[in-house]
């Protein structure tokens, strides 16, 4: 009895699949009425829906760099540094970083530059894993922001504006495609495991802003149950849950049917039996012990310094390939030694946490590869902003905050391989050549999801919100 | 000396781009005149023309800013493009030429050979600018500002529109207020017609949730629908305005309009601890229906308009209750302060105007007649406005009636004390002295002490009784000088007495937590008073005391060890006295100084709190005794009564007073007995002139301030235009004086600039500011609440792009009731709720499908409550709601106070709220987003919270004769149906009978909790029809 009942919900669930997406549809099409989704008191906001043209990338993975990796450390490889190496750099504003009474003279890389595959990039010692995979990736070495300090150029690089209070691109994401699995969260944020913090501006960087809040990114806990409320209470069985359920929606449907304009009160009955899913589906999608071994030793899953971000990459991949959208993971967590924020030592600091990130973010490549996955999940490496080429002075010296310059890298998800786009000057200090801003790349990775980036809008207290605020050039050199 | 000719130069070599060509200063010059020139005569006109738009007129394409020069050579986001005397490397040249990618000008036709060639001429001489092409000093008006603007609907004046008649007849039974005659004008031009009346069970639900956002009793719902009073339901309105719960309720609405948080944001999202006070406002502000423009003029200039009202200084925590950055480097300082004055102008705007001024930051409004120039000059507003906290007198009419309370009171205490000492101290001396005569005391000569040091820094107060009373700094390990002088000169023995002080931890003796002391050494030198000479140290032989701490005794004052002392716990609140023999006697005739010296070294702040010396040429050995008075007075006790003149029996009684334990405690009242502290709170407040609150880069010099504000190119603080002088939006202005017809000069020396009170006159000015614009925004929200979409569909928008009313006459009518009604806001609320169309039935027989979108308000639109309102409903029902209002709130998802009482902390904001879509408090909400999505569901299914909640809702219908129709009734506010409580009786059985089968201690509870647990899910419970 309970399981027919439960078939002719899953067709009426579906059959209001229907006219949420074309509600959907339709507030889209009018890129969402004045004062955004309560106009419609829209059904189901994450019903799947196409883009503006058809998309290279179904899904985001981005390997957030925190705390601001240093570029002359890692991909930007300058050799005048090392020629200039103890020299003063003359006419430099020493209020660039954080710290002005610490300016010390000119510092080359602790770390040694090789060349590495058939493009022949120059990459630092820190990455004897990823280095394998630079014919996949497409670096942007003239990334340049607007903010020197943490969370600022935090929420420039998530939300688009340098303040608080707006829509983080994971949010834009979802608020734009949607998501073809109903059972998961659309998009995921996980921190760091190792009791080191949040990112500086805590969950804001994954904030909806004033998008409606079920944009917003789904931070799992690095603690207990990732997610909230999955387990039902102790004392029932399953086959006592579903009797509730059957009851509570058999009342819903009552109701429903009394009030049969209300769209909402159908998303309603929906909303519980997919709940009642979820508490299956998202624990099997987080639980990564059924991977094969050799899975696990690609990720480095049992190598201590770094099985942590190994199993978060892992599980990144088991979402990104259930449907899951877009995908955050921060590497350390707040400022100072406790992520890339190398002020002090960045040789111990960078050295760190490349260890700690390497070999599971080259597994991830490898694993998307080897799956065909990587063809349509775009995996982004890069942090807040740069540092500087400049010793920050101390015990053992480190590198300050540099707006100025920064790289990143695009792999998959329609980004070419083994190319380099933009440079910086001769020590890297300031990106000068093809200048890429936090817009810009921002568009770019809109457009790979098959936005226009200046048409994904949201009308907000009389204007039209964009990631991009009325900026944003896609850089199409690095797109297939 | 090498001379570098041009700062560019400075700035190309440090870069290491460019290297600079060697030319002399003379050369240099006449090159740089003649490429003035080029540009002055041909090279100006072109780029204006083709090129100023995109780089650097209206937009800056690719960073690229041809207005000044120093733009021109910076190059943009493709590096650099002009290299001045050098056309070989001038990128821009071949862009002209269409040599390289991207061709410029990017559209119309490409620049004639000439055109380029005057060009190249002029980047070849220097790429001089005479002055830039626009200038950036310039007083920017922006658009002008015209009648026609005026006009728009919103920013029109205010006139009462007379309803329109009801036509037929069926519709005079319908119509209940001038409110329904609007509407069915407009329906029946639609050929519509209204919804019947709801039944009574639905309209006490509906304006129960409405007013006070809890769920009625089942009780109440009985006694209404059995009410015969034909007035029953305009009753239950009343009753409900007057509800504490009234404020609770609304206030959260404008809570959403004023981005209310109590915490900064940014990096480390710190809390504000004090500025709940502005909730506490906003709910008592409700209850209490204060006018709404004042309501408004509070948050705005409450400390400039009404300083003595506590309630006016919380209510300008609105201005200050956005984000701020806690952490700033040099260069964010000033850009965060114009965000932040942005912020405050904004959520004015969108707030109380329902208009978008911060578009107009960066350039002048694109769709509202807002230049940039009035978004600066109304940004002057604020310009020393910072955040504060201070203390804020609650109640100063109860500190007035207390401090006539307290007057009267001590002049009866005086008066007490006074008798007592006239009428009775003279015999109580007579006696004393008898008694007295009989006992042999060695005479302790007190002295009054000439100095104190303190190694520690603590200070001292003398006291009548020659004490010293040990004040200020309370050192880890003190070490006291004292220095005292007498007459005598054959001294035995030195007295130390630890006096208790009601200043002290259970009154002392001494200054630790405990009231302890610990005396670790104690060093007497003797020096003449005449003549001076070396100081003798005083050798002491023998120490005893009056009481002695186990294990810490007096003889430790005077062995070797510096550690090891002398202390009285637990004999606290007493006095002590301690005797240190001499080895010999001590004294110089002429007089002796004596210098004393105790340390206390023993245990961190155990230094004596009080104190007192005296010294006695007794023989030794010299006993302990407690009493002693000074040698003058022990003279004047040997002579008869008879035999003294007044003036000794007056210093005898002066001596007395100090002694007799009656008068001490009389006096003691009359002490103690002090003037009342005024009840304050921290607040935090916006204000002018107060101490801003803690930054972290005030140590790098962060200003918080800066004394002026500026006109800003594009709304950057890097590009300065004049100072803006405060003005208000023109298009809402009609006082041809301007700011001037509002502004009252402060008087001298005044804290605050009063700029904010002109503000918040103009802004409530009916005839000549916007106050008819702010009348008809807040009509909107109050309808908005009750009627499920507002008049305007987008309250925070009443301008170009916003919607446009559905009907006018009736916004226009409801702002004009407000404003005759003393803009008390609780007559619209009765208004609104008395109408037939509030009052209307959610189900039609025949739904119409677009009705609510067409906002003809032709039914009730069903609504689902907000995420706060849910977790009262369920705290209520399960009977679990603790109703203390007021005062700090928490974050412990635990507590069972209303939500409203739960702090806002922008970081932690509390997950069950934000599953119910609980908006990010950083900008202004009109209206909240009502999303239906999984995880609800699963906190209801799942959360251990919830499930708490419905055990309590369990055991509380469990002992009724039915728990289903009690449960009903309670979530629901009616009985089941038949069919439904069968199908509940059912289930109630198989639950029940599963759970037996599994062994579980108590299956019908368990049951019955799932059955509670049920009702907490259905659609019925968490909407309103």
């Amino acid at each position: 009895m309970s399981i027919s009942r439960r078939e002719l919900f899953k067709h009426a669930g579906s059959g209001f699949g229907m006219v949420a997406l074309a509600d959907l549809l339709r507030t889209q099409d009018l890129l969402l009425p004045p004062e955004g989704l309560a106009e419609a008191s829209v059904a189901d906001p994450l019903s799947p829906r196409p883009p503006h043209f058809p998309a290279r990338a179904k899904s985001v993975i981005w390997i957030f760099i925190n705390g601001g990796p240093s570029q002359v450390d890692t991909w930007d490889y300058k050799p005048e540094l090392e020629k200039r190496d103890g020299t003063e750099l003359k006419g430099f504003d020493k209020f660039t970083g954080f710290f002005a009474n610490a300016v010390g003279p000119l510092m080359k890389s602790p770390f040694e530059f090789k060349q590495y595959g058939e493009c022949g990039k120059w990459v630092s010692s820190l990455f004897p894993y990823l280095s394998q995979h630079v014919d996949k990736m497409a670096f942007i070495h003239s990334g340049f922001t607007e903010s020197n300090n943490h969370s600022p150029a935090l929420f420039m690089m998530n939300c688009g504006v340098p303040r608080m209070g707006y829509p983080c691109i994971g949010s834009w994401t979802t608020y734009g495609l949607g998501s073809p699995n109903r059972n998961l969260p659309a998009f995921v944020v996980m921190s760091d495991p190792k009791g080191r913090g949040l990112p500086k501006g805590h969950a804001l960087n994954w904030g909806a802003g004033f998008l409606p809040s079920v944009f917003q990114g789904t931070w799992l806990r690095p603690k207990g149950e990732p997610i909230p409320n999955l387990r039902r209470p102790a004392h029932m069985t399953d086959a006592q849950q579903r009797r509730q359920l059957d009851l509570l929606v058999e009342l819903n449907q009552q109701h429903l049917a009394a009030h049969p304009a209300e769209k909402d009160l159908a998303a309603r009955v929906d909303s519980f039996e997919l709940a009642y899913r979820m508490q299956t589906a998202a624990p099997e999608a987080f639980d990564i012990r059924s991977e094969p071994g050799d899975i696990k030793q690609l990720y480095g899953l049992d190598t201590p310094h770094c099985s942590h971000f190994a199993a978060q990459c892992m599980q990144a991949r088991r979402l990104v390939e259930r449907g899951v959208r877009f995908v955050q993971i921060y590497s350390g967590g707040m400022a100072n030694q406790r992520s890339w924020d190398g002020h002090a030592d960045i040789e111990g600091n960078h050295g760190g946490f490349a260890l700690e990130t390497d070999q599971p973010v080259a597994g991830l490549l490898a694993d998307l590869h080897q799956r065909g996955m990587l063809d349509d999940t775009l995996v982004i490496w890069g942090g807040e902003f740069g540092r500087l080429p400049i010793a920050q002075k101390g015990k053992k010296p480190g590198r300050d905050h540099n707006p100025h310059a920064f790289t990143t890298w695009f792999a998959g998800g329609g980004a070419k391989g083994g190319v380099s786009y933009g440079e910086t000057d001769e020590i890297g200090h300031r990106s000068v050549v093809d200048r890429v801003h936090v817009n810009d790349i921002h568009a770019t990775i809109l457009h790979l999801l098959g936005f226009d980036h200046e048409h994904l809008t949201y009308r907000h207290n009389g204007r039209d919100f964009r990631l991009t605020d009325v900026a944003g050039r896609v850089v199409k050199e690095i797109v297939v | 000396m090498v001379r570098i000719a041009h700062p560019l130069a400075i700035l190309l070599l440090a870069t290491g781009l460019v290297a600079v060509p060697q030319e002399t200063e003379r050369d240099h010059a006449a090159r740089m005149a003649k490429s003035r020139d080029v540009f002055k005569d041909h090279v100006r006109a072109i780029i204006a023309g083709r090129c100023l738009k995109c780089h650097g007129g209206e937009k800056v394409s690719s960073d690229f800013d041809l207005s000044t020069r120093k733009g021109l050579l910076a190059g943009g986001r493709k590096g650099v493009a002009v290299v001045p005397g050098d056309t070989g490397r001038s990128r821009l040249l071949k862009q002209l030429r269409h040599e390289s990618d991207p061709f410029m000008p990017k559209k119309g036709a490409p620049l004639s050979d000439e055109k380029i060639a005057r060009i190249a001429e002029w980047i070849a001489l220097g790429a001089a600018y005479d002055k830039p092409l626009i200038d950036p000093k310039a007083a920017p008006n922006g658009k002008e500002v015209s009648d026609a603007d005026r006009d728009f609907w919103s920013f029109r004046p205010l006139v009462r529109p007379t309803p329109p008649r009801a036509m037929a007849m069926a519709d005079k039974g319908w119509v209940r207020t001038p409110i329904d005659r609007f509407i069915r004008a407009r329906q029946q031009r639609k050929g519509i017609a209204p919804s019947r009346v709801a039944d009574r069970r639905t309209l006490i639900r509906r304006a129960v949730f409405d007013l006070t956002g809890l769920p009625p009793s089942p009780d109440e719902v009985d006694q209404f629908v059995k009410d015969k009073d034909p007035d029953a339901y305009g009753k239950l309105i009343d009753r409900l305005l007057a509800s504490p719960h009234f404020g609770e309720r609304q206030a959260r609405h404008w809570l959403d309009v004023a981005r209310f948080a109590e915490s900064h944001g940014f990096e480390q999202d710190y809390d504000r601890p004090h500025a709940y006070h502005y909730r506490d406002f906003v709910i008592k502000a409700l209850n209490q229906d204060i006018p709404y423009d004042r309501f408004v003029q509070w948050q705005i200039a409450g400390d400039e308009l009404a300083p003595d009202e506590p309630l006016a200084m919380m209510a300008t925590g609105f201005l200050g209750a956005g984000v701020f950055p806690t952490q700033l480097t040099e260069k964010e300082f000033e850009r965060a302060r114009y965000d932040e004055l942005d912020d405050m102008v904004s959520t004015l705007g969108t707030g109380m105007l329902g208009l978008t001024i911060g578009c107009a930051r960066c350039h002048d409004h694109k769709f509202d007649p807002i230049p940039t120039s009035d978004y600066y000059r109304l940004l002057a507003t604020f310009t020393t406005t910072i955040r504060s906290e201070i203390d804020v007198v609650l109640d100063p009419a109860a500190d007035a009636r207390a401090k006539i309370q307290y007057e009267r009171e001590h002049a009866t205490l005086v008066v007490a004390r006074d008798r007592f000492e006239r009428e009775q101290l003279p015999t109580k001396l007579e006696r004393f002295l008898a008694s007295r005569a009989k006992s042999k005391d060695p005479g302790w000569e007190i002295l009054q002490v000439k100095s104190f040091v303190s190694t520690g820094g603590a200070g001292s107060e003398r006291l009548r009784d020659s004490s010293l009373r040990i004040t200020g700094k309370n050192a880890r390990f003190d070490k006291y000088s004292i220095v005292v002088t007498t007459q005598s000169d054959s001294l035995t023995a030195l007295r130390l007495e630890a006096l208790p002080d009601a200043g002290l931890v259970r009154q002392g003796p001494g200054r630790a937590s405990n009231g302890n002391f610990c005396l670790t050494d104690l060093k007497v030198t003797a020096t003449p008073l005449i003549g001076g000479g070396d100081p003798v140290a005083v050798e002491l032989v023998s120490a005893k005391a009056s009481f002695e701490q186990k294990g810490l005794a007096v003889d430790r004052v005077i062995d070797d060890d510096k550690k090891s002392g002398w202390a009285i716990d637990p004999q606290f609140g007493k006095r002590h006295s301690a005797v240190f023999e001499f080895g010999k006697s001590v004294g110089f005739s002429g007089g002796t100084l004596l210098k004393i010296t105790l340390d206390f070294q023993c245990n961190t702040r155990h230094n004596i709190g009080r104190l007192r010396i005296s010294v006695t040429d007794a023989k030794r050995p010299v006993p302990i005794n407690l009493g002693g008075p000074p040698r003058p007075i022990t003279e004047l006790m040997r002579l008869p009564a008879k035999r003294r003149t007044p003036k000794q029996t007056a210093m005898l009684l002066t001596w007395f007073r100090t002694e007799n334990l009656e008068l001490q405690e009389l006096d003691r009242k009359v002490r103690e007995h002090r003037v009342p502290k005024p009840r304050v709170a921290r607040v935090m407040v916006c204000s002018e002139g107060y101490k801003p609150i803690k930054h972290h880069a005030d140590g790098r010099g962060f200003p918080h301030f800066y004394k002026q504000t500026h006109h800003l190119r594009r709304g950057d603080s890097a590009q300065k235009g004049p100072v803006a002088k405060q003005e208000f939006l023109r298009v809402l202005t009609r006082a041809p004086e301007g700011v001037k017809h509002w502004r009252v000069p402060p008087q001298r020396g005044a804290r605050t600039s009063h700029r904010r009170a002109a503000l918040a006159r103009w802004i409530t000015d009916v005839e000549h500011g916007s106050g008819s614009l702010l009348a008809r925004v807040i009509v909107n929200r109050l309808w908005q609440h009750h009627l499920g979409r507002g008049i305007v569909t987008t309250p925070n928008d009443f301008g170009a792009q916003g919607a446009r009313p559905t009907h006018p006459e009736l916004l226009d009518w409801l702002a004009t009731e407000l404003i005759r009604n003393g803009w008390r806001l609780k007559p619209i609320h009765k208004l609104i709720m008395t109408s037939a169309v509030y009052m209307q039935a959610s189900d039609r027989d025949a739904p119409l499908a677009a009705d609510v979108s067409d906002g003809l308000f032709c039914r009730q639109a069903p609504r689902r409550l907000e995420g706060e309102i849910i977790r009262d409903a369920l705290l209520s029902v399960s009977g679990e709601l603790e109703p203390t209002m007021f005062g700090k709130g928490t974050l412990n998802e635990a507590s069972k106070r209303r939500s409203i009482y739960f702090m806002i902390k922008r970081s932690k904001l509390i997950p069950m709220m934000v599953t119910f879509d609980l908006p990010e408090p950083l900008v202004s909400q009109g209206r909240r987003s009502v999303t239906t999505v999984a995880p609800q569901a699963l906190l209801l299914m799942n959360s251990p919270r919830v499930r708490g909640y419905a055990k309590s809702f369990a055991t509380r219908i469990a002992a009724t004769k039915d728990p289903v129709i009690a449960g009903y009734r309670f979530a629901l506010a009616r009985t089941p149906t038949d069919t439904e409580r069968r199908r509940a009786l059912a289930f109630l059985q198989q639950q029940a009978k599963s759970y037996r089968e599994a062994g579980e201690a108590d299956p019908r509870g368990l049951a019955l909790v799932d059955f509670c647990q049920t009702l907490f899910g259905l659609s019925e419970f968490i909407y309103v029809d």
